[in-house]
């Protein structure tokens, strides 16, 4: 057969060749073992590193957003609390201008009542006076007639007036109990 | 076809069919012994040969392929750097991690090593015009069985603490009684210390050389056969049967794919269940 040595035992070893091999697994050896796997395993662990930092920073994002919110839901029922006090301390003034006005109003009927009553009163003495001079001229002048005599002096005269209007008003009394009963 | 394969089938290309012509050779282990380029006519060497040449080849793979894949790192990793990650991951959570835990990897480098290394010697039996895989010249395999011997018996002594301890503990099986041990130390000093080795490198020597000289005498038993010369009937079916022996050749060479990948994988797998068995206190 062309190209071919004579026939050994498959079980060779050949000094050469291993020490070749040898050499040539040294040469890988070292490659991998100064270049490629601590450059991996670099990128590995800075990987993982990186991972949990992007994890660790969504967990700090998370607690931010969280207390954020927690701050703007206290505020918010903070604003609720104020609102209904400002809405209560509203109704309170309301109510007290209404009772404050209330009063006002009854003083102020009060007072025009007593007013009136004592305009009434001043108007009924006025009228009594005045109904008591015409009625002492109309009294003295129909005695006069009837009498035919001129009272002498004026005592007399309004002694005798005051004696009839007392009469009178008696009379006018004892009518008036009559006609209650 | 290796450059021998088609040296050899050239010979006795088209022979079916062909009166007086000659018969099938089949190849045999001739191919595993190329005639050295340069030879230094000393005992024990096999010379400047292929094997030699397809060595440096593959050496020169795994550098290009280290050089490749960790010349630029970063943190979201190119296709280069990824192909380098997946690489290194696979070793260590297939091989490193299962035998020997967190611990073991501090061996990631060795045993990174040892699995690029076989696997590019082994898949130079795939290389077109070239093709002869490296491990199957024992001598190859046989240096890399001898760097592991040495780093588990190393490990060994110093995670047990002194070399009678390493020793003791490897070769007496503990809660054995005392009358057995007679025959059990010797048949454990030969297990571990004389099979394992031997075992180790003959495994994926052994599976590279019966899966090439399948694969040559497909490639020999197509050109056999190959014969379109012999008359219209003789001629169709020795094309026939010359397209078949080439299909099962193209056939056996996708499979032989994968059992280069499995030989490197149990290679490294082994020594890492060495290394780790040394480590352990027995």
């Amino acid at each position: 057969m062309l190209g071919l040595a004579a026939e050994e035992n498959v079980l060779r070893i050949h000094i050469d060749e291993l020490v070749f091999g040898l050499i040539a697994f040294a040469l890988i050896f070292g490659l991998v073992y100064k270049y490629a796997v601590p450059r991996i395993t670099k990128m590995l662990d800075e990987r993982a590193d990186s991972i949990e930092g992007g994890i660790e920073r969504a967990k700090n994002a998370e607690a931010e957003a969280e207390e954020l919110r927690q701050q703007y839901k206290e505020k918010l029922e903070e604003a609720h609390r104020s609102y209904a006090a400002e809405l209560q301390k509203a109704g309170e003034q309301r109510a007290a201008i209404i009772a404050e006005a209330k009063e006002e109003a009854q003083v102020e009927a009060r007072r025009i009542i007593e007013a009136a009553h004592a305009q009434i009163e001043a108007d009924r003495q006025q009228a009594l006076q005045q109904l008591r001079t015409e009625i002492g001229a109309l009294s003295t002048d129909l005695a006069t007639r009837i009498v035919g005599e001129t009272l002498s002096d004026s005592a007399a005269q309004s002694r005798v007036i005051d004696r009839f209007l007392d009469e009178l008003e008696q009379g006018a009394t004892a009518q008036q109990q009559a006609e209650v009963r | 076809m290796s450059a021998d394969t088609l040296n050899l089938a050239a010979e006795g290309g088209g022979g079916l069919f062909t009166p007086g012509g000659p018969g099938f050779e089949a190849p045999s282990v001739g191919i595993f012994f190329p005639s050295p380029w340069a030879d230094y006519n000393l005992p024990y060497t096999g010379g400047f040969n292929k094997y030699v040449v397809l060595l440096l080849v593959a050496t020169a793979l795994v550098a290009l392929f280290l050089w490749w894949t960790a010349r630029r790192q970063s943190v979201v990793p190119g296709r280069s750097q990824g192909i380098g990650e997946l690489t290194f991951l696979f070793v260590r959570d297939q091989i490193s991690r299962p035998m020997m835990g967190v611990k073991g990897d501090k061996y990631m480098p060795l045993l990174l090593s040892l699995f690029l290394f076989v696997f590019a010697m082994n898949v130079m039996g795939l290389i077109p015009f070239l093709q002869l895989p490296v491990t199957s010249n024992l001598s190859y395999p046989a240096g890399l069985a001898a760097i592991v011997y040495i780093t588990f018996i190393v490990v060994g002594i110093r995670a047990q603490g002194g070399v009678a301890k390493y020793f003791k503990g490897a070769v007496v099986p503990s809660g054995a009684p005392w009358w057995i041990l007679p025959i059990l130390v010797p048949i454990e000093i030969i297990s571990n210390f004389l099979i394992r080795p031997a075992t180790h490198a003959i495994r994926v020597f052994a599976t590279m050389f019966a899966g090439h000289l399948l694969l040559a005498t497909f490639a020999a038993a197509g050109w056999y056969m190959f014969n379109p010369a012999a008359g219209p009937l003789f001629g169709t079916i020795s094309v026939l049967f010359s397209g078949a022996s080439l299909l099962a050749f193209i056939v056996f060479t996708a499979f032989e794919l994968v059992i280069m990948f499995l030989q490197a994988f149990v290679f490294t797998l082994l020594a890492a269940l060495y290394i780790g068995q040394a480590q352990e206190a027995h």
